[in-house]
């Protein structure tokens, strides 16, 4: 079939028609190695399982792989650099660890080898320096959380430094935020899900309905916008930032401005969100597992909302409860609209706003198909641990297990969370920002501002008390 | 033969057209800031991607009468 043909040509009996490729399905198979959730699902449970196999032989070679110079405690240049001078082989082989699990993943994923390798060393050797300023003794004092201060540092580098746009390749914020999460469900326990994982679902429930629908309806009431593009920033606002955005984008076949104009609302309010939130919780005393729930109800995206609840957890001096409350919020909780408000507004957009046939009827299956994936590792690694550690006696595993199994589970958990931390600044050049527009700025910051409110009340107010007993 | 058309036509959507790219380095190029906190990497985009014919955000499984198949040797076109 080397000339072309025309219609008529190229099938004209009912047999040919019926060998036309078939109608297009969902990615299939495909997705199990070509979508970084998988990835993220393989590498923490296969660090989890690595992790596991290594304590019950009474291998500490994990636990020596997981160093972290971020509980040095450090008070002068010598002992940090004495530390690195011990260790030099241990963070070389780390390193080198990180470098083909997460390069022979990316490359799988279709990333080039040739830019993450060196783009990953950067990232790798910011990582230690981040680590290092939060491991001063006197960091606390000065607010040095590394979450905030790695932000920072990579928006600096990024705004002022031109580096190079190939080097986003190695900044992969999602992947390693996924990662981290795996990982953090394996020091989560189940129970603590089913305890409260009803009354995350239900705030997030009811945070996801009223900022979806007060941005939606002040976008097209008061502003007359488009209703693509309402539906775009309502579900950025209300769900999951750029990702929910993104899976309303295409299920409503929105215009390529309307992401734009998301993408650049949802990053730059999801900025100062990391930042507001943890200091005026600061500022209110606020329980860190309330605040994290707050921060998991108000802030936008996974990426942002676990610095904002890392670093207000630190500043409260308990870390633990803080990432509880976001998880069960925003991972747990809003994250699982996502499938859902993509085939709502699909079918939406199918049935009542398109005049035009709109191709294929869109599937319940959107739902699975939009499904952050990851969520599933975590699940997977909270059980299996739960159900490993149950056998152990409180003494025996705080004395045993938590130093053994957990605790370089933990590290590791930190380390891919520095990634990102660090991957969000690096990848945010405000000059590269479209335009968002006066009208679609003011619909989206009416819902930030209901979201903050309602998501303050909820959380201090209507279920303070279920938050409060987190991180125990 | 318009029959035989019509089967023709719905046994194509935007993943068969020309217009159609869902290349996960491509979307980030094209969307700047999208990685910053997100990815096309990521399930929740599943397989959408950028009709550069009218500049959308799109599922694949989407139909239009400017359809042109990405195989320059099938001339299949609205």
């Amino acid at each position: 079939m080397a000339d072309k043909k025309s219609v008529t040509d190229y099938c004209e009996t009912k047999e040919c028609a019926a060998e036309a490729p078939p109608k297009p399905t969902h990615m299939g198979w495909k997705e199990l190695y070509l979508k970084e959730d998988w990835w993220a699902i393989y590498l923490g449970i296969g660090i989890v399982v690595v992790s596991l196999i290594a304590f019950l032989n009474g291998s500490t070679a994990v636990k020596s792989l997981a160093i972290n110079p971020g509980g040095l405690k450090w008070s002068s240049i010598d002992q940090l650099f004495g530390h690195f001078g011990s260790n030099l082989h241990l963070y070389a082989l780390q390193f080198f660890s990180w470098l083909v699990i997460f390069g022979i993943s990316t490359r799988i994923m279709g990333i080039k080898t040739s830019e993450f390798v060196p783009s990953f060393l950067f990232l790798y050797v910011l990582s230690i320096i981040m680590f290092s300023i939060g491991g001063w003794v006197d960091a606390p004092k000065y607010n040095l959380e590394p979450p905030l201060v790695a932000l920072i540092i990579g928006l600096l580098i990024a705004n002022v430094v031109p580096l190079p746009k190939w080097m986003d390749s190695g900044f992969r914020v999602e992947y390693f935020i996924k990662t981290g999460i795996v990982l953090l469900g394996a020091t989560f326990p189940i129970t603590l899900v089913v305890s409260a994982g009803p009354v995350a679902l239900f705030q997030a429930t009811v945070i996801s309905l009223v900022t979806c629908l007060t941005i939606y309806f002040v976008a097209t009431k008061i502003f007359g916008l488009d209703k693509r593009l309402a539906s775009v920033i309502g579900t950025g606002g209300a769900v999951c930032g750029v990702s929910g955005s993104m899976a309303i984008a295409s299920a409503v076949g929105a215009k390529k401005e309307h992401l734009y104009t998301s993408v650049t609302l949802v990053v730059v309010w999801a900025l100062i969100m990391i930042f507001f939130i943890p200091f005026v919780s600061k500022g209110l005393n606020l329980n860190p597992g309330v605040a994290g729930a707050w921060v998991g109800t108000s802030e936008f995206a996974d990426a942002a909302g676990f610095a904002a609840a890392s670093a207000y957890g630190r500043m409260a001096g308990n870390e633990n409860a803080a990432i509880q409350g976001f998880t069960l919020m925003k991972v747990i909780g809003r994250d699982m609209w996502i499938g859902i408000w993509s085939f709502i507004f699909a079918l939406i957009a199918c049935l009542k706003w398109e005049k035009e046939e709109c191709g294929t009827r869109p599937s319940p299956m959107e739902i699975w198909w939009r499904f952050p994936k990851f969520v599933i590792g975590f699940f997977i690694a909270s059980l299996f641990m739960t159900a490993i550690t149950s056998g152990y006696s409180p003494d025996d595993f705080n004395k045993i297990v938590k130093p053994g199994l957990i605790m370089p589970i933990v590290s590791l958990r930190s380390w891919a969370f520095i990634f990102c931390f660090l991957s969000i600044g690096l990848t945010t050049r405000f000059k590269e920002l479209k335009a968002a527009g006066m009208k679609p700025f003011l619909a989206f910051t009416t819902g930030v501002l209901v979201n903050v409110a309602l998501g303050f009340t909820l959380s201090v107010y209507v279920f303070g008390n279920y938050w409060m007993g987190l991180g125990k | 033969m318009k029959r035989l058309l019509y089967e023709i036509r719905i046994n194509y959507t935007c993943s068969d057209c020309k217009y159609f790219s869902d290349d996960p380095a491509e979307i980030e190029e094209a969307f700047p800031g999208l990685n910053s906190l997100s990815s096309a990497y990521a399930s929740v985009k599943s397989n959408a991607g950028v009709c550069s014919r009218h500049g959308l955000f799109i599922s694949p499984r989407k139909q239009c009468e400017d359809f042109e198949h990405s195989d320059s040797r099938i001339a299949v076109s609205g």
